[in-house]
């Protein structure tokens, strides 16, 4: 049997019962479509989650070091920080054979930044001038500050992308003087946006300077406020923090069972969580969705089930012209398949069509996994088949003389 | 062309055995027109079956064009049917939501070449259907149809046409256009086997054979 003919008069059927043949292809149709928009969008969101964390955590080949227990995550006060990290525990560290270098950092909000009559309070961020190479950031206007700048107390800032628009929209701020408290400073460059972090908040409204600086002539303190490491190692970072808390539990006299006076986090290991959780749920909703399709391929054999007793007699007829038992079989197995497979194809470009909404309205990147399509693509199809398989059995097997009798 | 011998069919009805035919024996040569006449329940539907290998008998032998058709397989009785056999039915039997043109195509389809549309067409002119190829099974009526199954029926040059009441669903003037396009087959050369209950159908056919409660009789030559 010629299997191009028969396919096109096994499709012209479809065509010529199109309301039955779109209902029967719905079911597959909203599985395929979730399954795309799951796949895609769970991609998405992964891809988004880790780029707001690397904003935030910077390259992954860092550790981040806070002073005390667990607390004063996040921004700090001038007022409100343990003074237990010392620039000298930064020199001892940068000295382990597991770590390449350390940026100190001084941070303090509710500073007020003026330039001319505006003013702002970004945070102010007195950073080691390896503070760049150290996050993966960029400067886009002018230059960072250097280390002989650090030594010699400069008064000298580099903006973050929002402080930038705000205290010089329109105009070019390198060279330009601004006040940081009361104290001027010269503009020596501007940081590229970094974007939204993972609670969505902006991290660039920020400003820095050298930390020495800011540390003898803003701040007037000598404890650091976090401390960024970088290992030569990253894979053996968990090994690497348990030698850093060491050094550090050594150098603060803290012995036996008493608590750490500092924090260290490690962003691979909250990466690994969170991405863990994130593919948890984007495994239980793709079986959810594949449940779906799966009920769509039930729709699909019930409904074939019932078309093969009410084409009884066109069943007899095939066969008297000269269809065999496994042309009948073909028949209605390829029905069966050639709906799924529309289905699928339907919900690949609703799911498509969704994908780009869901993008637009959460605000994430529009990314289509085409892996995800081909998968459901070949999904679409099994079911077809499993599911023609059964009706499509009965069909070949339906006795002509009786089918034939009506 | 046609050969059987001792043929039985024994069904079972509801647990019961029904004898549908019994010890039939009879030929059928080339290019003969035969009427198998019987009454309602008679077996004659059986027989034709058989013979179109769509049934297989119980017992005995049957031989199409010198080959035994008893002991064949599904695929190959298939092909047979597809090849060498022409059905028309009593109901027409087109397939519903499909054109003319598309229900004579059908038969080229399963015999496993690509359908020629050509021919499809053609073979609708021949049975006068010309202007009819793109309508519907619907949109036809009853004589129509039946000469569009007429037409399906011999797409494939079949050896022999294989007619069960091809006018009992048609008033008497279509069943007589239908009857003389029968005639004008046979007079081309074409087998014919017709089985029906009306003796005036009967009277137009060569050789009348009788069937009753299973068994084959031949009767006077008609003509």
């Amino acid at each position: 049997m010629n299997l191009l003919p028969f396919l096109l008069s096994v499709g012209r059927t479809l065509s010529r019962n199109r309301i039955r043949a779109i209902l029967m292809m719905a079911g597959v149709t909203i599985g395929i479509a979730s399954l795309t928009i799951l796949a895609s969008i769970g991609e998405s969101t992964r891809r988004e989650t880790m780029k707001r964390f690397k904003n935030m955590l910077g390259t992954f080949d860092t550790v981040i070091i806070r002073p005390g227990a667990g607390k004063n995550r996040g921004m700090v006060t001038l007022a409100n920080v343990d003074p237990t990290l010392r620039f000298e525990d930064a020199s001892a560290m940068a000295q382990m054979p597991d770590v390449r270098q350390v940026a100190q950092i001084q941070d303090a909000l509710d500073i007020d930044v003026k330039y001319r009559d505006r003013v702002e309070t970004p945070a102010i961020f007195g950073v080691s001038s390896n503070w760049p190479e150290l996050r993966g950031d960029e400067v886009v206007d002018g230059a960072f500050f250097s280390e002989d700048d650090n030594r010699s107390l400069a008064r000298v800032a580099v903006l973050g992308a929002e402080s930038r628009t705000r205290l010089f929209p329109g105009e070019n701020p390198i060279g330009k003087t601004i006040r940081i408290g009361d104290v001027p400073f010269v503009v020596r460059g501007v940081m590229a946006a970094r974007g939204a972090g993972p609670a969505g908040g902006s991290l660039d409204n920020l400003i820095f300077t050298p930390v020495t600086t800011a540390s003898k002539r803003l701040f007037n303190r000598d404890f650091l406020t976090m401390m960024i490491v970088q290992l030569k190692d990253p894979n053996d970072s968990d090994a690497a923090v348990r030698r850093i808390e060491a050094l550090l539990r050594e150098r603060h006299h803290i012995n036996g069972s008493a608590l750490d006076d500092f924090n260290v986090t490690n962003p691979r290991a909250v990466m690994a969580q969170v991405t863990s959780l994130g593919s948890t749920l984007q495994k239980l909703l793709r079986v959810v969705a594949i449940l779906a399709t799966a009920i769509g391929g039930v729709v699909i054999m019930s409904v074939t089930l019932i078309a093969v007793s009410e084409r009884k007699r066109e069943i007899g007829v095939r066969r008297a012209v000269g269809a065999s038992r496994l042309a009948v079989l073909l028949q209605f197995l390829l029905e069966a398949v050639l709906l799924a497979f529309a289905g699928g194809f339907a919900g690949a470009g609703i799911g498509i069509g969704g994908t780009q909404i869901v993008a637009n309205w959460q605000h994430l990147p529009f990314l289509i996994q085409e892996r995800a399509v081909a998968l459901s693509l070949l999904l679409s199809i099994v079911i077809g088949l499993v599911f023609g398989i059964y009706p499509a059995w009965k069909a070949a097997n339906t006795n002509p003389v009786d089918a034939l009798r009506g | 062309m046609i050969r059987v011998q001792n043929l039985s069919k024994t069904y079972s009805r509801g647990g019961e055995p029904v004898v549908a035919l019994r010890e039939v024996s009879c030929e059928i040569a080339s290019g003969e027109f035969v009427v198998i006449r019987g009454a309602s329940g008679s077996g004659k539907s059986t027989l034709l079956n058989i013979l179109g290998c769509l049934d297989t008998p119980t017992s005995g032998a049957y031989l199409l064009d010198g080959t035994d058709v008893a002991s064949k397989s599904d695929s190959e009785l298939s092909r047979i049917r597809s090849q060498k056999i022409g059905f028309v039915f009593q109901s027409f039997n087109l397939l519903p939501r499909t054109t003319a043109r598309e229900n004579v195509e059908l038969p080229m389809i399963y015999a496993g070449g690509a359908p020629s549309r050509a021919r499809a067409t053609a073979a609708l002119e021949r049975v006068g259907l010309g202007h009819r190829v793109h309508h519907f099974a619907t949109e036809l009526s009853g004589g129509e149809q039946q000469r569009v199954a007429i037409a399906r029926a011999l797409i494939n040059n079949p050896a022999v046409l294989l007619a069960d009441e091809p006018t009992g669903n048609l008033d008497e003037s279509a069943g007589a256009t239908v009857m003389s396009l029968l005639q004008e087959l046979n007079n081309e050369g074409h087998t014919i086997v017709l089985v029906t209950h009306d003796p005036a159908v009967a009277a137009r056919a060569q050789r009348t054979l009788a069937i009753r409660d299973g068994v084959l009789s031949e009767t006077e030559v008609a003509k």
